[in-house]
C-alpha cells in the first residue's frame, strides 16, 4: 500500500479523497493547500504517490507537478480535473503525469487509477 | 464504497460561505480596479471550488452556475481585467443567485433550476453578446427592408 500526499486548496476534496483511499489501505502522509506546499512536502515527504489538484493558489497544480517530475523524474501523480479541464490535463500527462481522475470523484473508480498509476510507476 | 454526505454537505455550506465571502471581497476589489489581476484569479479559483463540491454532492443548479462564473472568469482573466460595468454588474447578480442557492441548501429546500437568462449571459462573451443581432433592431423595417440597421448612440 502507499504512502499518499494529498495537493487540494479544498478541504472538502481533501477529506474525500482521505475518506477513499484509507479504507484501501493506503496512508495519507500529508496534505498540501496550494502548488507551493505540494512541491515542498513532495521534497520532505517522499510519497509514492501524490493526488494533484490542477487549480490551486500560489502555484497552480500544473507548475507543481512540472516542478516535482523535473527534480523526481519517477514521481508518481495523479492529476484531480473537473469538467471543461481537458487541456490542463493533457499539459500535465505530458508533462509527465501518471493519470487523472476527474471531479465529482467515483470512489470505485479513484481507487482503481492510484492503483493503476502506482503499478505503472513500479 | 459510500460516503457520509451528511459530513459532506456540512463541509460544503462551511467552505461555500468563505468563497462566497472571498467572491464578494474580490468584487469590491475589482469595482475599485477592474484589472485587480490577484482578485479576478480570487473569483476564478472561488467559483471553481464551489462547482467542483457542489458536483460531488449533486447540486446541479449550484454547479451549473458556478462553472459559467468560472468560464466567465477564463475569460475575465485572458483579458487581464474585467470589460466595463456591466460585466461587474452580471458577476455581482451571478455572486447575489448562488449565495442564495446555498441558503437553499443550508435550509434544507429544494433547489430550483439556475436562471437560464442569467446562464445565457454569463456564457456570452462581451465580443459575442456585441455582435448578436439585436432582437428589436432585426425585426424592424429598415433591417427586414435590407437598409441600414440603425448604429445605437
Amino acid at each position: 500500500m502507499a504512502r499518499v500526499l494529498i495537493a487540494d486548496d479544498a478541504s472538502f476534496m481533501r477529506q474525500m479523497i482521505r475518506e477513499i483511499i484509507e479504507p484501501e489501505g493506503h496512508e495519507v502522509v500529508g496534505e498540501a493547500t496550494n502548488g507551493i506546499e505540494a512541491v515542498d512536502l513532495y521534497k520532505e515527504l517522499q510519497p509514492d504517490l501524490v493526488t494533484m489538484d490542477i487549480v490551486m493558489p500560489k502555484r497552480s497544480g500544473i507548475d507543481a507537478v512540472k516542478t516535482i517530475l523535473a527534480d523526481h523524474p519517477a514521481a508518481c501523480v495523479v492529476m484531480c480535473s473537473a469538467l471543461g479541464q481537458e487541456t490542463l490535463v493533457m499539459e500535465a500527462l505530458q508533462a509527465g503525469a501518471q493519470d487523472f481522475i476527474v471531479k465529482p470523484f467515483k470512489p470505485d473508480s479513484v481507487v482503481a487509477t492510484l492503483k493503476n498509476a502506482l503499478e505503472k510507476a513500479d | 464504497m459510500a460516503l457520509d454526505m451528511a459530513k459532506y454537505r456540512r463541509i460544503f455550506l462551511e467552505e461555500a460561505a468563505d468563497h462566497l465571502a472571498e467572491i464578494s471581497r474580490a468584487l469590491l476589489d475589482l469595482e475599485k480596479e477592474m484589472g485587480n489581476v490577484e482578485a479576478i484569479d480570487t473569483l476564478f479559483r472561488m467559483a471553481h471550488s464551489i462547482k467542483s463540491m457542489a458536483a460531488s454532492l449533486g447540486y446541479a443548479p449550484v454547479s451549473e452556475l458556478s462553472h459559467r462564473l468560472e468560464d466567465r472568469m477564463e475569460g475575465v482573466r485572458e483579458a487581464g481585467r474585467v470589460r466595463d460595468p456591466q460585466e461587474l454588474s452580471l458577476l455581482f447578480r451571478g455572486l447575489e443567485t448562488l449565495e442564495a442557492m446555498v441558503r437553499t441548501v443550508a435550509d434544507d429546500r429544494e433547489l430550483a433550476p439556475a436562471d437560464e437568462g442569467l446562464l445565457a449571459e454569463l456564457r456570452a462573451t462581451p465580443e459575442r453578446a456585441a455582435a448578436a443581432p439585436d432582437p428589436v433592431a432585426a425585426d424592424s423595417p429598415e433591417a427586414v427592408g435590407g437598409e441600414p440597421k440603425k448604429v445605437r448612440s
